[in-house]
């Protein structure tokens, strides 16, 4: 039941990335995915993997929180298709993962698909820096959780330290303007 | 395999930092090119294709953290499609599905390895005036592939038995569009800087078609072929930018000479390649054979296109396009020791 309502919080979080255009909705919606992402690793046996989620998510939405003037730009005018999106992207998720597939990792399979899904369609039609950063960061954590879904194999919290670290230095590193100067060639031949 | 392509790679830095232009920074290359190198080196040891995913992940976001006229979300969006379409088909191939969802992970894979790389239908976004480090080319040249490699050997690990035959046929049918697309737009675009592109994707179509065929001689066809890529059509593509943006196209048997490695003509790396590839694809289905062979003599015009197209190569430049020359004909006449190191 926890692994369910921790799916459902993922794509709650993932949905608000889709439908934020400002920082602290942003922020808001990585904060829940981080958590949501961090219950189901905890559930399937990676403790170390789950904290490791939480310090790396947490401390991108920080900063995504902190930097610059912070306006929540939750559904801003003309959004409609990204709602119709996200409710899309959640029930085909929710049938593949719950009819199509009997495994027992079901709300982990949701949560994975939602995320890569809606987080990729938002890098694709995005263009702000901060969305697509933010995106990426949710996209680290979805990686990091994925290993968990082969239940044949084993998997220890590398991939968790590893995507949470991403999910972390994406938002926190410098951004780099576009730059005309760029264009002679000089630094790649 | 992937040691071979990693150690190509850096030799191919190595060339392209000694025997850079003179107006080239050396040091911002090499940089780079380190930061390349270092995260081919983290693929080709990572474990699993999840590990890889993250691997290209930081790779794609460091490129587009680069200084570019093009913006972040431009560049980063097509390495991210690709990691998305791969760990789609990834998760796909792991849950226990239906056969049909099986085989939707393996389109998966086949679409995003496509995407990462830059081939058709998932060209990146090209201007010949971008740094060659901020632009597709390490994708499609430098990195893409020892990626393809570890992709292709990790995704065997997943891939249950009945969607290999659907993975090889995809391979097949994309790295077909890719040579034919490939040859046609080289032969008919305006550009110069579009044509050598556009070879790349012609030589890549040829690879595709090699691991689709999932026998001794495509393999070890493709893997001549990702070698030539690298140690051969990356260094004389960078050594042509100069000549192409002056646009002094010239006719001496230096060009002849170049033009005669990227066709692919005996004795260079090339020929033996597509000597195998054509053993295996008649072995497999002969009309495939056919087929790549008409591809194959359709690429003479654009490689003598790209010959003319460098230039008289001067100074350095000359000792590093005899470098280049040199290693492809010692392919060409002798790929045995190659070929038994990658098994």
């Amino acid at each position: 039941m926890i692994e369910v309502a921790a799916a459902l919080i993922v794509w709650l979080g993932a949905a608000l990335v889709v439908l934020a255009d400002a920082r602290r909705g942003l922020a808001l919606g990585l904060a829940v995915v981080t958590i949501g992402f961090a219950v189901l690793a905890w559930a399937s046996g990676q403790p170390v993997g789950g904290v490791a989620l939480v310090v790396g998510g947490m401390t991108g939405a920080l900063r995504c929180w902190t930097a610059g003037h912070g306006t929540w730009g939750l559904m801003p005018h003309g959004s409609t298709s990204r709602l119709v999106l996200c409710v899309a992207a959640g029930l085909l998720s929710w049938w593949i993962s719950a009819s199509v597939t009997p495994t027992p990792g079901g709300p982990l399979l949701f949560a994975v698909l939602v995320v890569l899904g809606l987080m990729a369609a938002r890098i694709l039609t995005g263009g702000d820096i901060v969305v697509d950063r933010t995106a990426i960061a949710c996209f680290a954590l979805a990686l990091a959780s994925s290993p968990a879904l082969a239940s044949s194999t084993p998997t220890g919290p590398v991939p968790y330290i590893f995507g949470a670290l991403i999910a972390a230095a994406v938002i926190v590193a410098p951004a780099t303007l576009p730059q005309g100067a760029a264009r002679s060639g000089k630094d790649g031949g | 395999m992937a040691a071979e392509l990693f150690l190509a790679a850096a030799a191919t830095l190595t060339l392209a930092v000694v025997f850079a232009p003179p107006r080239v920074q050396r040091a911002s290359l090499l940089t780079r090119g380190l930061v390349g190198l270092a995260g081919m080196a983290a693929i080709t040891i990572a474990p699993t294709l999840d590990l890889i995913l993250l691997i290209v992940l930081v790779l794609a976001v460091l490129q587009a953290g680069l200084v570019s006229h093009r913006d972040f979300a431009a560049r980063v969006r097509a390495p991210v499609l690709a990691i998305a379409l791969l760990a789609l088909g990834v998760a796909f191939e792991r849950v226990e599905g239906p056969p049909l969802l099986l085989r939707l992970g393996a389109v998966g894979i086949v679409a995003g390895l496509v995407a990462a790389i830059g081939l058709l239908p998932y060209l990146h976004e090209f201007d010949p005036d971008e740094s060659t480090v901020a632009s597709p080319i390490p994708w499609i040249a430098f990195v893409g592939p020892l990626l393809a490699v570890a992709v292709l050997a990790r995704a065997k690990q997943v891939l249950p038995a009945d969607a290999s035959d659907a993975f090889g046929a995809m391979l097949i049918g994309l790295g077909l569009l890719n040579v034919l697309w490939g040859t046609l737009a080289a032969w008919r675009t305006e550009s110069d800087a579009g044509a050598w592109r556009y070879s790349f994707l012609s030589d890549w179509g040829l690879v595709l078609c090699g691991f689709g065929l999932a026998i001794a001689d495509g393999q070890g066809a493709a893997l001549i072929l990702l070698l030539s890529i690298v140690l051969g059509r990356l260094p004389l593509y960078l050594w042509s930018r100069q000549a192409v943006r002056d646009k002094t196209p010239t006719d001496r048997p230096i060009n002849l000479l170049v033009a005669a490695a990227l066709a692919g003509s005996a004795p260079f790396a090339g020929f033996a390649a597509r000597v195998m590839l054509l053993r295996g694809a008649t072995q497999i289905y002969w009309p495939l054979a056919v087929v790549l062979a008409a591809a194959m003599l359709l690429w003479l015009p654009a490689s003598l296109r790209l010959g003319r197209s460098m230039g008289v190569p001067r100074g350095r430049q000359a000792i590093g396009v005899a470098i280049v020359l040199a290693v492809s004909v010692f392919l060409g006449i002798y790929p045995q020791p190659l070929l038994a190191l990658a098994g």
